[in-house]
């Protein structure tokens, strides 16, 4: 089955790679290279899922604000938050700070990433 | 005045301790003075003023049952820096003036015990500043030698230690008048000026110790955020590879297939050694958290055999779990799991194909005992004796496994002894190594 999901990262190379693994599992894919655009698109493409990262140019703790943002306007929208800070510890947050549904580090194994989508749209 | 009462400690002397010291040191002197002075009156009968010296003597008792008193229950042992520096003038100055009369009644400068002022002087010199221990030296050495002149003159009577000492006794007077004064002065000064030097010693150390801490934690961070920055290309060439080899990027030879693959295994590693770096700088800064939590083991163990079942499929390696669901261990979840994640990930890295890998916890008494057990590469006794040093890897498990860092055991040494716990190991070469970690068991109340 497929579904609407929305990458929110500013490293293209990860919204090509992970964007096009995730299309070719099926899913229509949105994808953002800023905060700003992906909360314009949240309100645009009404996803199913936001993939998000937590780490941006502006600031190291971005997505955070971003997640509380979508949260807001979208209450139960899932969000996933796929991030290179390995460890929950190494940046004192909790997965509750940044209300997110998930959290995983990259690299994600796909495997592993396609289940949590599923589960989160019901599949 | 209210500058020389002040107390001139470190900031590391405990001066209740202190107090309690001196009020020991009194019983004790008291208990001495005691003792000396019934076996004079009893085996010796010397013509001494024996009632005066058996009340200075009571007078030492009550007063210092006053002071244990005063300390003890009235003020629970709790004292302001101001009361404390009041509460040792007057001890000291009451000691000064007891122990002057003592040995004023038994012989004067005859008497030895004349030199137990050195003692007084560098108790007095431990706790206050110079200008005061200068003070009460020249005090003293103003009473010793007045009082010296005035027996001499007749003006106070002579107490004579032995019958018929005085002749000698007033003939020598002068020299040891000079002897004792000198004594009392240099013990004065030598006692500030060494804890002076000590001091300026203890605050130099304190200061080096200070600035390579928070170098040490600046590397720290720098390395935490560093590797860090690393997982994020790492990453993007995971997916790369992953795109070849899933097809997304059109058909490849099994040749372009298989060097990817092997590259995306070369990758897999790299994190793994990133990750390692990530736990060992994390365990060097100071936000390692002590709180003991307690923490479902099964979970933990359930969480991290299923993070390592690829690597284990690819070997054909059964990971074996025993543990009971009601396990609670005193750990937080981050240490947990990179004890349990280090030492299953050895385990799978160096046994070989088809072999079996066991994880098991039981109670016993008030720890929680973690085994894992394999039947991989193992260790000589002389390897054993250097696993937990950082950047340490045997020869043969640098042979077996090309990529490591060799900080996994340093690191679970740390987490282990950051929560309380230990580890033991039991390894013989071929056959396979089993580590024990024993967790403190968490508080039945609560999570």
């Amino acid at each position: 089955m497929g579904g609407k999901i929305l990458i929110i990262d500013d490293d293209s190379d990860i919204l090509e790679t992970t964007g096009s693994i995730l299309a070719h599992e099926g899913f229509e894919i949105h994808t953002a290279d800023s905060v700003e655009r992906g909360l314009e698109l949240t309100d645009k493409v009404s996803p199913d899922i936001v993939l998000l990262d937590i780490m941006f140019p502006e600031s190291r703790t971005r997505g955070f604000d971003a997640a509380r943002e979508i949260r807001s306007r979208h209450p139960h929208l899932p969000i996933i938050v796929l991030t290179a800070i390995n460890r929950e510890y190494a940046f004192d947050f909790t997965k509750e700070d940044i209300k997110a549904v998930e959290f995983l580090n990259k690299p994600v194994r796909t495997k592993k990433l396609v289940e949590l989508i599923r589960r989160h749209l019901g599949g | 005045m209210t500058r020389l009462a002040r107390l001139d400690v470190s900031e590391y002397t405990n001066l209740a301790n202190v107090a309690r010291w001196f009020i020991l040191l009194r019983w004790i002197a008291a208990a001495g003075v005691l003792l000396v002075l019934g076996t004079a009156a009893i085996a010796f009968r010397p013509a001494l003023p024996l009632p005066a010296l058996f009340s200075l003597a009571g007078i030492l008792v009550i007063l210092n049952l006053l002071f244990h008193l005063y300390f003890a229950v009235v003020k629970r042992g709790v004292l302001s820096k101001a009361e404390l520096g009041v509460f040792f003038n007057v001890q000291i100055c009451t000691d000064y003036l007891l122990l002057f009369f003592l040995v004023y009644l038994t012989g004067f400068l005859e008497n030895p015990f004349t030199y137990f002022f050195v003692f007084h002087i560098l108790l007095t010199a431990y706790i206050f500043s110079a200008d005061l221990v200068f003070l009460y030296v020249g005090a003293l050495v103003l009473v010793f030698a007045g009082t010296a002149a005035a027996e001499f003159l007749r003006l106070v009577p002579h107490f004579p230690l032995f019958p018929g000492s005085g002749p000698a006794y007033f003939g020598e007077l002068l020299p040891r008048t000079i002897g004792v004064c000198a004594t009392l002065a240099i013990c004065g000064y030598l006692g500030t000026s060494i804890r002076k030097k000590l001091e300026e010693k203890a605050q130099r150390v304190e200061i080096e110790l200070d600035r390579y801490k928070s170098l040490d934690r600046i590397k720290s961070n720098f390395l935490l955020q560093v590797t860090h920055e690393l997982r994020g290309p790492l990453a993007a060439v995971n997916g790369y590879h992953e795109m070849i080899t899933r097809g997304i990027t059109g058909a490849v030879s099994p040749k372009t297939l298989e060097a990817v693959e092997r590259a995306m295994r070369r990758t897999d590693n790299l994190l793994t050694m990133i990750d390692e770096m990530i736990d060992y700088a994390y365990m060097q800064t100071d936000r390692v958290p002590f709180e003991p939590v307690r923490t479902a083991l099964r979970e933990l163990i359930e969480a991290n055999v299923e993070l390592l079942a690829p690597q284990a499929q690819a070997k054909r390696i059964r990971v074996e779990m025993k543990c009971a669901p009601e396990l609670r261990v005193c750990a937080s979840r981050d240490l947990g799991n990179i004890i349990i994640s280090n030492l299953l990930s050895n385990a799978v890295k160096y046994s070989p194909q088809g072999s079996t890998v066991v994880i098991s916890a039981v109670q016993e008494a008030a720890e929680v005992c973690l085994e894992v057990k394999d039947q991989g590469i193992g260790m000589t006794p002389e390897e054993m004796q250097h696993i937990f040093e950082e950047f340490y890897r045997t020869r043969r498990a640098r042979e077996i496994e090309r990529d490591g860092t060799g900080l996994g055991l340093s690191i679970i040494k740390k987490s282990v002894e950051a929560i309380g716990g230990r580890i033991t190991v039991a390894s013989q070469v071929d056959k396979g190594t089993t580590f024990h970690i024993y967790f403190p068991e968490g508080e039945r109340d609560g999570r």
